[in-house]
């Protein structure tokens, strides 16, 4: 039998029990029933293996690189889990249908509840540490959604992220356990790690593995100090807390413990730690849960101690302790669990679960006090029921814990003086709800509910006395062999029985039955005086501290993150450019860089030229912020210098193109500076110590960067050139690349692929400048401007419309000249394409200037004359010049070349004679087109936005007439 | 000469960084186009500097490469060139843009009473 | 002669190229054409890099030598011309971009295509530029596609305008602009020092400088790391991710969660290159870890203290980025397979989750109006000309919140690595052979690896706690959650997203022995050095041209 199908069964179910309909409530616990009880068949039917001794394994080959497997593994003690995990599972649905109000959205309650069954069966049947690792986190987040059913409770929602936030992080710290285990073993297999605990009892990583599996356990179990969200967990619909804050996932924790117990334990740390955990849960849970006002509060605390009474039992190192742990693991399920359906069929049908309104409901409800009265018996450790016996066991092992003479004595009173909080709370808990005159201001009027919502619980309440009664018969075999499973064959002689004479475990539960009653007695002024306060400790309040953290660090993590980091752009830029400079000096301190390689040349004249150049820079920088227009010629004159600098050192192509781009650029910036607010300089504002301070750094910093590159350039000036690639270049360019222009060959046919990218971006950035200029909301301050300059104005934009051709008054003359301007323009252009292979020039230099060209007409005659007239429409010259471009580059995929590679055909015509066509020229017409389109469709764009104030209106209408005008010059003129 | 090529670059390079500096928009695209003229001519001089020897080949002569610029890197400053034009082209447009919606000039489209 | 096959490695970049410049023959208004153009591409794209991934597994059968597939363009020996270059490491970044291009573009078609226009074409763009980049094998052609994609980024995140589009565009442009500089200056000073600017030569070469070169050489790599840096989004080099990936639509910052993977793979590239020279300081080392662990905490604060979904998510990529530093920055090879994974599962997560934070911002609305949410955000009431009308307003799926509950709860899982997904499996990876790393006098793992440790524990731990805030303030605040109107075209592409995390986490095993193959190739780079060079060899034997 495939025991992954224990496992899958449920997560199928809940798969399901999503997509059923909203108000299916019998179909949903139908469905989760039948899964829970089919699983527990399969639990059951496993058995006779187990029984035998075997361990059944299935493994499912997952992450085999990484050593991890999904290894399904069922020996006595997975099985006593599983076994528990589903009958409770079964008995849970069953009590739910009834619980349920119908109006509960409940798919997502019964998916939530199988996807846990799976889980937690995952968690029990691992084989793979690493495999129990997710099933452990998967049932911390089943039991999130779970707790935060009804989400619209404020309760609800906290007591689900408190419960989240605490279980996944014990689950990190179990991972980091796995992962330290599994290192030390080399493997993640359970059953190699159970086998090799000497191995890691004796690594230096002991005390960290062993921290950080306890952390784990205790989390999961609600143990001290993670203990307080388990009392707010109980938001959860009361089955949720019947199931998995009592029954099953709770126990977890302990079901860890008892795992490893083999592997960590007997040591002092694993006592000291373990144990010390278990005792302060269990003194606190049962002090606190004497105090409780909400019947679920009670038992939440109450389930807090008795799970340290099984920890503190793991972690007393005696095998004896560990089989007593076991055995109260069984108890504890089976009353705790009765009781929270008794305390949800309270709250059911009274409306309230307030102890202190609740009274004398034993009238009006019988059955469910009976159950409740056994099962809180139990729990208070009353003979003949099972919660004595599993105590009685405890106590003897607090009395045979080998300690030094005082502390022999410690540790059995501590936990006569627990057990008489248990049995004060347990007798509180049923003479306040079921005893007393009956209560009258009930919401509800009380009475018993159907029957089948009473089964679960008396089934387990009858479970609880046969139990108690005849303990080796019901559950003897069952507790020998999980024992087994974890002890090994050879277990310690123990009797399950009610009677073993009048010894001292009698007397000290004798002692806590009577200090109980007392206690009780002691405390009735306080549960009058402070209801539902708990003495010293409400101090200390677990939820209000969990919150306080939560906040703590939100807010230092927010004044951390204001700390390293910023909105502002400068702080970004200042980084960039500081990281860069230290990383690109570091390299280079060392060593003696500047002697000289080469012969010092110094020429007068190209200094001059720079002095001139470097002028212009400096300037440049200092007139931006106040005088944008000259600081625009000065940076203008800059280039200008570095494209004579091109021409002077032997690269004409550069002075070319570097020349046209420039032009080209300052019209686009010059188009752009109207928009751009006045500056006046603030005489009266002193500038403060900070800004200058600011200034001062940047400065610095700016110098230094400067200093820096020139120091870089003047190394690698002065260096010896490598054996470069340049060789191949020049001597290939005229044979096989056909243009004695070098630098052009190796644009549009060595390297003619970063052309062809270049020419994307062109395009890509053309389009987008298009689109974001659609959008343009032009500042108030300038459209007063414009508006004030109308008359002005005229001859330029109104003046010239259709039914003139020219323009009267000053603008005659250079627009006549303009006019004939153009065709001449466009002929410089295609001369500078067609030569670009051999001389100087090319398709981007011709495109360049053919835009100049039209831009213009532009200047000149004024934008609804030209685009009017003028029939470029940029966009689809984009469009032509890429696909030109990718065209001619796949043509020679036909002749079984890669992409790019250069074709050429000899055409022979009549009169002209032999013709070179090469697909490169094609390539070079492409860029041409692309790059006209391109520049006329920003500069056009950009100049257009004047069209936007020749109508007073407002903005919004403006700009779409200017859209939809925008729209009719580019794209509506396809027919 | 190259002493002067690298301080020019030094130069250009300097200013230009001061005004990426900077917190108004026009500054800053100043900056870009300087940054870019010095980033060119720190290309260019990745291939050393050679006088008189434009890499263009007469043709039905053996070729001495020793007596040609290198063409790789003027290969590269055209493209490092067209891209540069096309990104200020963005840059002045997006600045603009903001300078419309933000209603001031400031990089980060709020000013700052500081 | 070559047959149809060996013309495969370039498609990935002609193909969207000439979409987007066909898509500019259109009109706007032609949305049908423009959208079926579109899913034709990216459908094109699909099917080849699937198909490289194949070959370079050795699923189908080529001629390449150890199943790297080398491409000269323009039919130029490397390293003279341009070479492309398919190994596994790239195939994989293929199919990773691809995937999730659909998914964006199928989000995209609902409403996003239509508040500006030439979305189609920059889309198909940006998508020619990421996959160049992956593609190429010569470095300075890689700036150029690293311009195409940035190119096309602005022109997306501008994509629709509005103010907040505009002024985080102006930081992430700038920023950008100099990190090109930056490119250029290291690149050309790498041509000035060695002599070429193909990868696999300068593999070679590197290892010939002597002393001073290699000082020379150092800096330009230290250089060229910082632009990397900055487009990998590493502390301090990030503060313009969180709000420009926050202000971009949906669809676009769901491409964008790639972006800064394109970063970490050129670091992972030229580390691997240059590894038998001894990388320099700026690719792997103690450098990349070093800055990797900021970001990874720099990432985690945001994280914690980040209240804006959006740029929650945006934190959420560096938190990635940071690790993915941190644990490529560990010596060794042992962690490049792990990492791998993490980052395609992170890529796939960020992206499904950019897309759910829009589906769930419209529950927060008024009239769970899509066009509502759009208009008072991004100010879309100026524009008349585009029309958004039509299929929007999808019927209101019953399910709608449910669907976006459980994504969300999903998402938050991967995000923060818990289990059962992906997420998961790659922090286990990463974590376990990370411990496996021993320091060098082989006491136990390293500083450096109990550091990874505990810093991914904690980040996963802070990210926890962060999105069970937002999700239950997203979901559970209020009663009156308004049921939101999804189109279908909405919720495929982030199911898809998920649920190909979920079938990662599956076929965990598979996938990760290939990943750990392609580490131990990228350990070995001579295989990608021989087969460039051999290609070349064997090109001069057929006799060039």
């Amino acid at each position: 039998m495939p025991l992954v199908l224990i496992v899958v069964l449920p997560f199928l179910g809940s798969i399901l029990a999503a997509i059923l309909p909203h108000n299916a409530r019998n179909q949903e616990s139908w469905l989760a029933g039948i899964i829970a009880i089919v699983c527990a068949g399969l639990v059951i039917y496993t058995a006779p293996a187990v029984f035998n001794g075997e361990v059944l394994v299935q493994n499912i080959s997952w992450l085999p690189s990484m050593g991890v497997n999904m290894t399904f593994r069922m020996d006595g003690f997975a099985w006593l889990f599983a076994l528990l995990v589903t009958i409770m599972g079964a008995l849970v649905v069953l009590y739910a249908r009834y619980y349920m109000d119908p109006a509960d959205p409940v798919p997502r309650f019964f998916s939530f509840f199988l996807a846990f069954m799976g889980s937690m069966l995952g968690v029990v049947l691992s084989g793979n540490v690493i495999q129990l690792v997710i099933f452990w986190e998967l049932t911390s987040l089943s039991s999130f959604m779970l707790i935060a059913y009804w989400h619209h409770r404020q309760d609800a929602r906290r007591g689900a992220r408190m419960a989240l936030t605490i279980t996944a992080a014990g689950g990190f710290c179990l991972l980091a356990g796995m992962l330290m285990i599994g290192h030390i073993v080399g493997s993640y297999e359970l059953s190699e790690i159970l086998a090799s605990g000497n191995m890691i009892r004796n690594h230096p990583w002991y005390i960290p593995i062993l921290v950080l599996i306890a952390l784990g356990g205790l989390t999961k179990s609600a143990q001290f100090p993670f203990h307080f969200w388990l009392p707010n967990a109980m938001a959860a619909p009361t089955p949720v807390s019947a199931y998995l804050h009592s029954a099953t996932m709770v126990k977890a924790g302990v079901f860890i413990l008892a795992r490893f117990w083999p592997v960590l334990a007997s040591t002092d740390q694993w006592f000291w730690i373990i144990g010390g955990a278990g005792m302060c849960s269990l003194l606190i849970g049962a002090f606190a849960a004497t105090f409780q006002q909400d019947m679920k509060g009670v038992l939440a605390y109450s389930t807090i101690s008795h799970l340290g009474l099984i920890t503190l039992l793991l972690g007393l190192n005696s095998e004896l302790a560990l089989i007593a742990a076991i055995f109260h693991m069984i108890n504890h399920a089976t009353f705790k669990a009765s009781l929270f359906m008794a305390t949800g069929i309270v709250d059911h049908e009274t409306g309230t679960r307030d102890m202190g309104v609740l009274s004398g409901l034993r009238k009006a409800m019988p059955i469910t006090a009976t159950l409740a009265i056994v099962a809180a018996a139990a729990m208070a450790g009353v003979p003949l029921l099972n919660g004595f016996l599993s105590k009685e066991m405890f106590f003897s092992e607090t009395l045979f814990v080998d300690q030094t003479s005082y502390s022999s004595y410690l540790l059995p009173s501590l936990a006569v003086l627990a057990s008489s909080f248990s049995v004060a709370y347990s007798l509180r808990f049923i003479t306040q709800v079921f005893f007393g005159k009956p209560a009258t201001d009930l919401p509800r009027k009380p009475h018993d509910p159907p029957h089948w919502m009473l089964f679960p619980s008396a089934v387990l309440v009858l479970l609880c006395i046969l139990i108690g009664i005849f303990p080796e018969q019901i559950i003897g075999s069952i507790l020998r062999v999980s024992a087994t499973a974890i002890l090994g064959d050879h277990l310690p002689a123990y009797s399950l029985a009610i009677w073993h004479g009048f010894n001292l475990p009698l007397i000290m539960s004798i002692l806590a039955l009577i200090g109980g009653i007392s206690l009780l007695y002691v405390l009735k002024p306080l549960f009058r005086s402070y209801p539902g306060q708990t003495p010293v400790l409400y101090h200390f309040d677990g939820r209000k501290s969990f919150d306080a953290v939560m906040n703590g660090i939100d807010n230092i993590a927010y004044i951390l993150l204001e700390w390293f980091s910023s909105k502002r752009l400068q702080p970004q830029v200042l980084w960039i450019v500081l990281i860069t400079l230290v990383v690109g000096v570091l390299p280079l301190l060392d060593g003696n860089w500047l002697y000289l390689k080469q012969p010092f040349s110094f020429d007068p004249a190209f200094a001059l030229l720079w002095i001139v150049g470097g002028a212009c820079a400096i300037g440049a920088a200092y007139l931006a912020k106040y005088n944008r227009f000259r600081a625009l010629a000065l940076s203008g004159g800059a280039g200008l210098i570095t494209c004579v600098t091109f021409a002077w050192l032997s690269a004409p192509d550069l002075a070319l193109t570097q020349l046209v781009v420039e032009t080209v650029t300052v019209v686009l910036i010059l188009l752009g500076l109207r928009w751009l607010p006045r500056r006046v300089i603030e005489e009266s504002q002193v500038t403060p110590l900070q800004a200058f301070i600011r200034r001062f750094r940047d400065l610095a910093i700016a110098i230094c960067s400067g200093l820096g590159l020139s120091a870089l350039v003047y190394i690698m000036l002065t260096r010896e050139k490598p054996e470069g690639l340049s060789a191949f270049f020049l001597e290939k360019a005229l044979p096989e690349g056909g243009g004695n222009n070098v630098v052009n060959v190796i644009l549009v046919d060595f390297r003619g692929f970063d052309t062809y990218g270049e020419i994307s971006v062109l395009g890509i950035v053309a389009i987008t400048v298009y689109a974001l200029l659609r959008r343009f909301r032009p500042p108030q301050e300038s459209i007063h401007a414009l508006e004030n300059r109308h008359e002005i104005q005229t001859i330029d934009g109104n003046g010239l419309t259709n039914e003139h051709s020219l323009p009267k008054g000053i603008l005659l003359a250079p627009n006549v000249l303009g006019r004939l301007m153009l065709p001449v323009i466009t002929l410089i252009s295609l001369y500078f394409l067609l030569r670009g292979h051999n001389l100087p020039g090319g398709g981007f230099v011709g495109g360049l200037i053919f835009a100049t060209g039209i831009i213009l007409q532009y200047m000149l005659s004024g934008i609804h004359w030209v685009e009017t007239r003028s029939r470029v429409r940029p966009q689809y010259w984009i469009s032509i010049g890429l696909l030109i471009a990718g065209g001619s580059s796949m043509l020679a995929w036909w002749v079984g070349q890669p992409f790019l590679s250069a074709i050429s055909w000899d055409i022979y015509l009549p009169v002209i004679g032999k013709l070179h066509l090469s697909s490169v020229i094609l390539f070079d017409i492409g860029v041409y087109a692309l790059v006209v389109g391109a520049t006329t469709f920003m500069l056009v764009a950009l100049a257009h936005q004047s069209l936007r104030f020749y109508r007073k209106t407002p903005v919004a209408e403006v700009e779409t007439n200017a859209e939809a005008s925008t729209q009719l010059n580019f794209s509506d003129r396809v027919n | 000469m190259e002493i002067i090529y690298s301080l020019a670059i030094g130069v250009l390079a300097g200013s230009g960084i001061w005004l990426l500096l900077r917190p108004r928009t026009f500054q800053v695209i100043m900056g870009l186009t300087l940054v870019s003229y010095a980033v060119n001519l720190f290309i260019f001089g990745m291939g050393r500097l050679s006088v008189g020897a434009p890499p263009i080949i007469e043709s039905g002569t053996v070729v001495d490469v020793s007596s040609y610029a290198d063409p790789v890197p003027q290969a590269l400053v055209l493209t490092a060139i067209v891209i540069g034009f096309a990104t200020t082209a963005l840059y002045l447009v997006v600045l603009l843009a903001l300078r419309g919606l933000s209603n001031t000039d400031h990089v980060d489209g709020t000013e700052y009473n500081s | 002669m070559m047959g149809w096959l060996d013309h495969l490695p370039i498609l990935p970049v002609a193909v969207p190229m000439m979409a987007g410049a066909l898509m500019l023959l259109l009109k706007d208004s032609r949305r049908k054409a423009l959208t079926g153009l579109a899913f034709l591409s990216v459908t094109i794209q699909l099917v080849v890099a699937v198909t490289l991934l194949l070959m370079t597994a050795g699923s189908i059968s080529s001629d390449w030598n150890n199943d790297i597939g080398v491409y000269l363009l323009g039919n130029w020996i490397a390293p003279f011309g341009i070479v492309f270059v398919v190994d596994k490491l790239s195939a994989v970044m293929l199919v990773l971009t691809i995937v999730l291009g659909i998914s964006a573009l199928i989000y995209s078609t609902a409403f996003w295509d239509r508040v500006g226009i030439h979305f189609h074409p920059l889309f198909q763009f940006i998508l020619m530029g990421l996959n160049g980049a992956f593609l190429t094998g010569d470095l300075f052609n890689l700036f150029v596609f690293f311009e195409i994609f940035l190119a096309a980024s602005y022109g997306l995140l501008l994509h629709g305008s509005g103010s907040r589009r505009v002024s985080s565009g102006l930081h992430y442009i700038t920023v950008n602009l100099i990190g090109a500089s930056l490119l250029l200056i290291s690149i050309s000073l790498i041509y000035g020092v060695t002599g070429t600017l193909n990868m696999a030569d300068l593999g070679i070469k590197a290892g010939m400088l002597d002393a001073e070169n290699r000082k020379l050489f150092e800096t330009a790599c230290a250089i060229l790391g910082i632009a990397f840096l900055v487009k990998a989004a590493a502390w301090p080099l990030n503060f313009w991710l969180p709000n420009a990936y926050a202000a971009a639509c949906a669809p676009v910052a769901a491409l964008f969660a790639i972006m800064t993977k394109v970063g970490i793979y050129a670091l992972v590239r030229m580390g691997s290159l240059l590894l038998p020279t001894g990388a320099p300081a700026a690719f792997g080392g103690d450098w990349m870890y070093a800055i990797g662990l900021g970001t990874l905490l720099f990432g985690t604060l945001g994280i914690l203290a980040e209240k804006n979904t959006g740029r929650l998510v945006g934190y959420s990529i560096i938190l990635s980025s940071g690790t993915l530093l941190t644990a490529l920055g560990m010596p060794g090879v042992t962690l490049t397979g792990p990492s791998l994974f993490y980052l395609i599962s992170s890529v796939l997560t960020t992206g499904a989750f950019f897309m759910l934070v829009e589906l769930i911002k419209r529950t927060e609305s008024f009239g769970s109006n899509v066009l509502s949410v759009s208009f008072e955000a991004f100010g879309l009431d100026e524009d008349k000309t585009s029309d958004y009308s039509g299929d929007v307003v999808g019927v209101a799926i019953p399910a709608a919140l449910a669907f976006l509950g459980l994504s969300f709860f999903t998402c938050a899982i991967l995000i923060a690595c818990m289990p059962p997904f992906s997420g998961f499996v790659a922090k286990f990876a990463l974590l376990s052979s990370a411990l496996e790393l021993t320091d060098n006098n082989l006491t136990g793992p390293s500083i450096s690896a109990w550091l990874l440790v505990i810093a991914m524990l904690a980040s996963g731990l802070a990210t926890v706690i962060a999105l069970g805030r937002s999700g239950v303030r997203l979901f559970w605040n209020s009663g009156t959650l308004q049921t939101p109107k999804l189109s279908i075209r909405e919720a495929i592409p982030v199911s898809v997203l998920l649920l190909s995390c979920i079938a990662l986490s599956i076929f965990a095993g598979p996938v990760m022995d290939f990943l750990a193959d392609t580490a131990s190739s990228l350990d070995d780079p001579n295989q990608y050095i021989n087969a460039v060079i051999t290609q070349a060899s064997n090109k001069v034997m057929a006799g060039g041209q």
